[in-house]
């Protein structure tokens, strides 16, 4: 169904006038009312994407429509329609958080009065309803994430477009921006993010594409991809009383597993059983009462899924950036100046 | 309609930055008392030399007082521009379903207010040192308007500089370009009384027929042939300078 798609990208092409090939020919859509996220490293190309969709670049070959404009032909139909929030956060630090929001307002069509009334619901919205005075460029990071976030819904676009919207954020700040997110994301509106981040592809997109060297490797639900990479890992302890019969009960248990449909692999050692299946979750309660069936006792079961990083390993056979690899070197640099010496 | 509102609050916003630094408003006023004084006081004693145009030596300089805050004017705007592209901000911009070319006049409209401000200022203090305009009142708004135009252009090459490199250095050393442009004039010395090389630069240098139409509405009163072609020279300037900051400014934002 073309009309439910809010993002249609074909064979779009990027490569910058030194000849960085930034984006490789890339395809995908976002469907209205999902949230779809780009996931992959650094260099990947995922701003690039999202800055020609945005109209802010160029592209070089390819076609991109969204909200049902070309975004060659119709750059202000696009850009009355989104809502962009860029990694780098693009604020008035001599303006307060409500002359800032006000002056979004009134470029996206709105009358002078009715941009503040929206100022101020925004400034409610993202909780800086009580900083809304103060000028930007005395903000906090997590704060001014906020307003940013603010000013792309000041014209309650139907598509938002967040890149890295959490980056440079601490755990608590981070919490309250997907809380945000969720919360508009339950109102209807389409979110498209790019991440580094794992969990945060994992907790707020239903379907995410993982994006590497310009090029999109696997695309599909969280889910559906960490099926991919092999199945849940079914960890049973069994209490077999030892002795001579163990062995043979721990074997009849194997033989037993692997009969099962959903099962993919199983092995015995020890008194542990090791059991690949497709939905970890489905697969324990029957799990255990076969093995309840067949008086086997079990003592101990436990359920692991795959994490995207491991998808993203499989797809790419590197792994992305570690999250807190930043943080690390921060506390590197700073830590002869803390008279802490090296590590 | 669209344009004009959109171009209106840029501008208001604009005005806002350069007046939320207090430096930005004293230090244009610092340059001026600080020419008349250092220049003025030295070497008010030329005006008694044989076949100087001026018997009052702070109503020669007043017009290469005007000319320099101008100038200065189009470098600090070039430096505000950059500071918004280097934030982010300028992109945030470029986002909104707007008429693009009302970022770049709400910018140059700034240029041109600041210029006319701060002739103003430096016209009030001449007039209180003395200096009488002898073009009368419409000599003293022909120069207000001379000068917010001329504001205009620097502005725009300033704009240009700030568009073309956006690297923070060479935007912040573009006064040093503008340098020979503002003094290699006839600002201190009338023509006559300059070495033959400097005659010809001078003669090379558009800013210098502004200044001299200027000082000749201070000094003279309405000498057309010195006024004409300098609002002839000005004129062109504008045009050709506002026109390549446009085009620098589709091509950067396309």
């Amino acid at each position: 169904m073309p009309d439910n798609e809010i993002v249609v990208v074909e064979k779009l092409v990027k490569v910058y006038p030194g000849g960085t090939t930034a984006v490789a020919g890339i395809d995908f859509a976002v469907a209205r009312s999902e949230c779809f996220g780009f996931l992959g490293p650094n260099g990947a190309g995922k701003s690039t994407t999202m800055k020609i969709l945005a109209t802010l670049l160029k592209k070089t070959s390819g076609r991109a429509k969204v909200a049902g404009h070309d975004v060659d032909r119709d750059p202000t139909a696009v850009r009355r329609s989104v809502g962009f929030a860029m990694q780098e956060v693009g604020l008035d630090d001599l303006a307060t958080g409500r002359d800032f929001l006000t002056l979004q307002g009134v470029l996206y069509g709105l009358s002078r009065g009715e941009a503040r009334r929206r100022a101020d619901e925004l400034l409610e919205l993202v909780g800086l309803a009580s900083v809304g005075g103060r000028k930007v460029g005395t903000y906090s990071g997590g704060m001014r994430r906020r307003v940013d976030l603010a000013a792309a819904l000041v014209h309650r676009p139907v598509l938002l477009f967040l890149d890295e919207p959490t980056t440079g954020l601490d755990p608590q700040g981070r919490l309250a921006v997907w809380e945000y997110l969720q919360g508009l994301s339950r109102d209807g509106t389409t979110i498209f993010l790019t991440t580094q981040m794992m969990e945060e592809a994992d907790r707020l997109c239903g379907r995410i594409a993982i994006i590497d060297q310009g090029r999109i490797v696997a695309s599909g639900s969280p889910r559906a991809l960490k099926a991919e990479v092999g199945g849940d890992v079914v960890t049973v302890t069994v209490d077999a009383g030892g002795g001579q019969g163990h062995a043979a009960q721990m074997a009849r248990a194997e033989a037993l597993l692997k009969e099962r449909q959903y099962v993919l692999a199983a092995r015995g050692n020890g008194n542990t059983l090791t059991v690949t299946v497709r939905d970890g979750g489905a697969a324990a309660p029957d799990l255990l009462r076969l093995l309840h069936q067949h008086q086997v006792s079990v003592t101990n079961l436990s359920v692991a899924s795959p994490t995207l990083d491991d998808v993203f390993f499989k797809y790419t056979g590197r792994k992305i950036r570690a999250q807190d690899a930043s943080g690390d070197e921060a506390a590197q640099v700073l830590r002869p100046w803390l008279g802490l010496g090296k590590r | 309609m669209a344009f004009l509102r959109e171009t209106y609050y840029l501008y208001l916003r604009n005005l806002r930055v350069w007046v939320a630094q207090p430096m930005n408003v004293i230090s244009p006023l610092l340059m001026a008392a600080f020419f008349f004084f250092l220049f003025g006081a030295p070497l008010s004693g030329v005006t008694q030399l044989p076949g100087f145009p001026s018997g009052d030596y702070h109503a020669f300089l007043a017009p290469m007082v005007l000319v320099q805050a101008a100038v200065f004017t189009g470098s600090d705007l070039g430096f505000a521009m950059l500071t918004d592209i280097l934030s982010g901000y300028f992109d945030k911009l470029l986002l909104a379903p707007i008429n693009r070319l009302s970022i770049l006049l709400g910018n140059l409209l700034v240029g041109a207010t600041r210029a006319l401000a701060q002739a103003l200022v430096i016209l009030l203090v001449a007039l209180a040192l003395g200096v009488s305009v002898r073009g009368g009142i419409a000599g003293v708004l022909m120069v207000l308007l001379l000068a917010t135009v001329f504001g205009l252009a620097w502005s725009s090459l300033g704009l240009m500089i700030a568009i073309r490199t956006r690297n923070v250095q060479l935007t912040q050393s573009t006064w040093l370009l503008f340098m020979p442009f503002a003094f290699l004039t006839t600002a201190f010395m009338p023509r006559e009384f300059l070495p033959r090389w400097l005659q010809i630069a001078v003669m090379l240098n558009p800013v210098n027929y502004v200044l001299e139409a200027v000082r000749a509405i201070i000094v003279q009163g309405w000498e057309w042939e010195v006024i004409l072609p300098g609002i002839w020279v000005l004129a062109a300037m504008t045009v050709v300078f506002t026109a390549l900051a446009t085009w620098l400014y589709r091509r950067a934002t396309v």
